[in-house]
């Protein structure tokens, strides 16, 4: 009310003046406006011409005449040559984890990659002293079931050390390709036993073994090997040579004999090998892809799939760092059962 | 009242953007300014075969756009709310739309960068400068806002991103150094 009343006092010459009104556009914008959106439209319809020129240009690319692309029109563009890494001792791993690298992981990829249609040959880029029998024959069936199934070539490729158990895995390939320096044979099994019974006595450290029979603690690093378990020992490592020895045989169509006279243990280097027949070829990795290639269909060069999956890598690294913060080496190092193996344990 | 009226009256008053009732028909203009910016930044990039063809690549890049000037808008009206100064955040994004015309600038500059007249990258440079001198004469006049403040406040989405990406970049490489070492 009172609000109303002093309006109403209000003298008009105190009142507010209305707020001036905005100056009007200037008229020469519109036009401009409109000039600059047909050159906008015309651009826009220039621009895209051309794009269109190019991507046809582009797709209408005379092919080269070229006689080996012409044969190879039937095969699919994505047929390639798989290679699988086979580094390090090989061993049966101590997880069923994709990214884990044990001999199952390893099969396991062996299989899928076969499976694979576009694949058209693998090859195996080994470079490992060996492992336990269990887990190098594991690898080594794989390898055979693959061929039997699928019946595409492997290539064994030999990098600077594919001995003992890594020559077993290879000797399961079609061919062989090494490094003239490469160092592979060492056909044999071992089964070595570390005895600490006096150091055990000097520190006072006592071990009491209850058994249900007299060979249940065999290969004990706590006593003396008695000769019966000596004997029992070297049957087995006798039965796992004959076995290494007869996969050489097969693999490498040598006969037995002819075998069993390289397989003393003795290593080779990779020329060595080539000229008592346990290579078929010196080259580097391109040279066993290659060959693979021609093996496969897919001539020289042909596209090549890696094995390695981003993600796995990544996880088999974080995994490594992660797992008791480094000390899980530590402890596998000194990791001292007894094991029968097919290993060459010079290096 | 037509498109190029709203434009007209953008570049002409833009005080009017701070004004009540606000300059007739920015919501049109502002969304076309976007869709025809999308098209010249899309064609740009045809030019260079840096993105697919299609009107699904074009789709992506457009809503790529728009999300980036939404977040762009709110964060500058947020920014703008906490330290006092007054205006709407919608029609901030619209204004930024309009504003997005400039980018339209960028076909014929395609054609300079492939006759060898600088490089397309600087082209684009000089393209997104004009586009932020524009954002901060219509920021400073929809809120009303001193240049600086306009210009700090245009800015500060950027810094905040490029910090972030930054930081992650950093610790990205400490955490790699920490897994190969």
């Amino acid at each position: 009310m009172e609000e109303q009343n002093n309006s109403g006092a209000v003298n008009p010459e105190e009142q507010p003046k209305p707020a001036p009104r905005p100056a009007p556009a200037r008229p020469g914008t519109a036009l401009w406006l409109k000039i600059i959106a047909g050159l906008y439209a015309l651009s826009l319809i220039a621009a895209f011409s051309v794009i269109n020129r190019a991507d046809a240009a582009r797709k209408t690319k005379p092919k080269d005449l070229d006689l080996s692309k012409l044969t190879g029109l039937a095969k699919s563009k994505k047929d390639a040559v798989a290679v699988i890494p086979l580094y390090g001792a090989i061993s049966q791993g101590s997880s069923s984890r994709s990214w884990d690298r044990g001999s199952q992981q390893i099969a396991k990829r062996i299989s899928t990659m076969a499976a694979r249609k576009e694949i058209k040959a693998i090859v195996l880029d080994i470079n490992s002293p060996g492992g336990t029998v269990g887990s190098v024959q594991e690898i080594y069936s794989a390898i055979m079931k693959a061929k039997a199934e699928t019946k595409k070539p492997f290539i064994a490729r030999f990098g600077e050390v594919s001995a003992s158990g890594g020559y077993y895995v290879a000797a399961a390939c079609d061919k062989i390709v090494a490094q003239p320096g490469t160092i592979t044979g060492s056909i044999g099994v071992i089964f070595s036993v570390s005895n600490f019974e006096g150091l055990m006595k000097k520190v006072g450290y006592r071990s009491e073994v209850i058994k249900s029979g007299k060979f249940k603690d065999i290969g004990s690093a706590m006593r003396e090997m008695t000769p019966e378990e000596h004997k029992l020992l070297q049957g087995m490592i006798d039965d796992s040579y004959d076995q290494f020895v007869t996969a050489v045989s097969q693999g490498r169509k040598m006969p037995v004999e002819k075998v069993k006279l390289l397989a003393d243990g003795r290593i080779f280097t990779g020329r060595q090998g080539k000229d008592v027949g346990l290579v078929d070829s010196l080259g580097d990795l391109q040279d066993a892809i290659d060959q693979a290639g021609e093996m496969g269909g897919l001539g020289k060069n042909p596209r090549v799939v890696s094995d390695t999956d981003p993600f796995e890598n990544l996880m088999s690294l974080v995994d490594s760092k992660l797992s008791l913060l480094g000390t899980k080496s530590v402890t596998e190092t000194f990791d001292i059962a007894p094991s029968l193996e097919y290993r060459w344990t010079g290096k | 009242m037509n498109i190029f009226s709203a434009l007209e009256t953008v570049i002409e008053r833009p005080e009017t953007l701070a004004a009540e009732a606000g300059p007739e028909g920015l919501g049109r203009t502002g969304m076309l300014g976007y869709f025809a910016g999308t098209l010249g930044f899309f064609a740009f990039l045809r030019m260079f075969s840096a993105v697919p063809p299609g009107i699904m690549s074009f789709s992506v890049v457009f809503i790529l756009l728009l999300a980036a000037n939404f977040f762009f808008a709110s964060s500058i009206h947020l920014f703008m709310d906490l330290t006092g100064a007054k205006g709407r955040a919608s029609r901030l994004f619209l204004a930024f739309g309009c504003s997005d015309f400039l980018l339209a600038l960028l076909v014929p500059l395609a054609f300079f960068a492939k006759l060898q007249v600088l490089n397309g990258f600087l082209w684009f440079c000089l393209c997104l400068l004009a586009v932020v001198y524009a954002r901060v004469r219509l920021v400073r006049r929809l809120y009303p806002v001193s240049a600086n403040k306009a210009l700090l406040s245009i800015c500060l989405p950027y810094a905040g991103l490029g910090a972030v990406f930054f930081a992650v970049s950093v610790y990205a490489v400490a955490w790699l150094v920490w897994l190969v070492v």
